[in-house]
């Protein structure tokens, strides 16, 4: 295996040869007010400019090290291009939906343009741009929203997860149902304009719903997703889901962006043969508020307990300082 | 005479939404103190919704049924309990921070902190620190509670308390801070009075800052 730092990111994605050192990766925006300093772009024109975009994700690969690009930093393009009105944010504000479109759980239409919707183009050029810049050498990689996490946009979370709670399934299921194309969809498009992993963030996380709502609403249409999909899928949720992981084993994807609440040798154990997996450095903690010292020492604890590909837990405080990013850098080269 | 509490107490554990107006209202009319029926059974499920959700035995989708359920028996005793809304045992600003549209675990730390008898007002979400710092100056709370859910936007937190500060604010008001990335640690390097790690720990909270029980 050439030592690249795509082909580290590829092999760590399927378990393979694991070459001198781990890949340092990040399936969610590591972008900070310092990467967006150096790489000359910013938020909110990254999220609707596609050159400013990949520049952006550029920076975390050729300034910072990481062996990814990964260019979509907020949750809300695929609600935008289903109608949502988003607020785009601004330099020190994430993007967020405003108003939901399907509060009443009305039906809803996939436009049959959704993939060439500015918020969608925008990710597909953004990728097109990144492959043409750094493919074959580092990892491409895409991220696209769940029907869950969709489902949150298009009724409003409080009031999607009280018809959970209601019991009244067959309106879930509906919903869910009538967003997996959009996914489906958009993940194949990401593969087709250049992606090499695509990201599936679904965030039926433990914060919000139980292990049995997963296995009951999400786990089936993860299945049906992961089957119609082209490429290699990272499935992203966050929060403490050591009670799910075997769940998340069974979705079909290849690997699992976890968060630091759950112990690393502990995910490993239980669940390291069959899918690999991201993340684990924890963010309010060490990458926000700690020192690079402590990032370092993290990431080496999740390195050592086996995690394939090291990088944060979830997308990164924008006040991150850019020293504690790089100290996931460092303790990936620091070897296995 | 404590079957009719049980039963509302399991009401609104078991969220059946559906029946408990009546359930309430038969106590009444059975004669039942309405204080009773507020602490013995409304709020007291209330507690146990909390402690099972705390141990993950249920999550947000039952206990957001649970405190609708608890509101709608709450809204049929209220006229009946003594002085009103007097019985107000402090006030309240509740809200989430900048950059965050983040409401659940806001509405149900409000919804049970009414229900514990304070007086809430809930300024919703993306609030601004300066609209924050406006409504302390206007509505003088004894308590604010912040909540952010994303890590990118917890550091508004102490943006807030910071400018209470500076504004001679700081000791008029105590801050209460929460939310799924939020811990005791960073509460304390905030500067903030407390830290509710769920919806229950506030609402313990609150009675501590105001020196009640529950």
């Amino acid at each position: 295996m050439k030592l690249n730092s795509r082909n580290l990111v590829m092999s760590a994605m399927f378990g393979g040869r694991r070459g001198p050192r781990p890949a340092a990766g990040n399936p969610t925006s590591i972008v900070c007010h310092g990467l967006m300093k150096k790489a000359g772009a910013s938020f909110p024109d990254a999220h609707t400019n596609a050159d400013a975009m990949a520049e952006l994700a550029l920076a975390g690969h050729e300034v910072v090290g990481f062996d990814t690009v990964m260019p979509e930093y907020s949750v809300v393009q695929e609600a935008a291009a289903l109608g949502a009105r988003v607020d785009w944010g601004d330099r020190d504000k994430m993007p967020d939906v405003k108003e939901f479109p399907h509060a009443d759980f009305s039906d809803i239409v996939i436009p049959s343009d959704f993939l060439e919707k500015p918020a969608c183009r925008v990710v597909l050029d953004a990728l097109a741009i990144l492959r043409r810049h750094v493919g074959g050498r580092a990892a491409v990689i895409g991220k696209v929203m769940g029907p869950w996490t969709m489902s949150y946009h298009m009724a409003g979370t409080q009031n999607f997860l009280l018809a959970v709670g209601m019991g009244e399934a067959a309106k879930v299921t509906r919903m869910l149902r009538q967003l997996m194309p959009v996914t489906i969809a958009f993940i194949n498009a990401q593969f087709a304009a250049g992606a090499d992993i695509v990201v599936l963030a679904d965030h039926a996380t433990r914060n919000l719903v139980g292990p049995y709502h997963y296995e009951q609403y999400l786990l089936p249409i993860h299945q049906e997703i992961t089957a119609q999909v082209g490429g290699p899928v990272i499935l992203h949720v966050c929060g403490n889901c050591s009670d799910r992981l075997e769940l998340f084993a069974r979705s079909g994807v290849d690997a699992y962006h976890f968060e630091w609440q759950v112990d690393s040798r502990e995910a490993v154990r239980r669940i390291g043969d069959r899918i690999s997996l991201a993340g684990n450095v924890n963010n309010p903690q060490a990458l926000l508020q700690g020192t690079p010292e402590d990032v370092y020492k993290q990431a080496r604890y999740a390195i050592e307990a086996g995690v394939h590909l090291i990088g944060p837990e979830c997308a990164i405080p924008l006040s991150t300082p850019l020293a504690n990013l790089r100290a996931i850098v460092e303790a990936a080269r620091a070897g296995h | 005479m404590a079957d009719h509490l049980n039963t509302i107490k399991d009401a609104v554990i078991g969220g059946k939404h559906g029946e408990i107006k009546g359930l309430v209202q038969q106590a009444l009319d059975a004669g039942f103190d309405p204080s009773a029926i507020v602490n013995d059974a409304l709020i007291a499920a209330m507690d146990v919704v909390g402690k099972d959700f705390g141990e993950g035995k249920i999550f947000v989708p039952e206990m957001l049924v649970s405190a609708v359920t608890m509101k709608a028996g709450l809204q049929v005793v209220k006229p009946h309990l003594a002085g009103g809304e007097s019985r107000s045992r402090g006030t309240i600003i509740m809200a989430t921070v900048k950059g965050d549209q983040h409401d659940i675990g806001k509405n149900l730390v409000s919804m049970m902190l009414e229900g514990a008898g304070f007086k809430v007002m809930d300024l919703g979400v993306d609030l601004c620190v300066d609209k924050l710092i406006d409504q302390v100056k206007a509505l003088k709370p004894d308590i604010l509670g912040l909540s952010a859910l994303l890590t990118t936007t917890m550091p508004e937190m102490q943006k807030v308390i910071g400018e209470l500060k500076d504004k001679g604010l700081r000791d008029k008001v105590k801050v209460m801070v929460g939310g799924a990335p939020v811990d005791r640690a960073f509460a304390e390097k905030i500067g903030a009075d407390g830290y509710g790690a769920n919806a229950t720990e506030a609402v313990e909270l609150a009675r501590r800052f105001f020196g009640v029980s529950a």
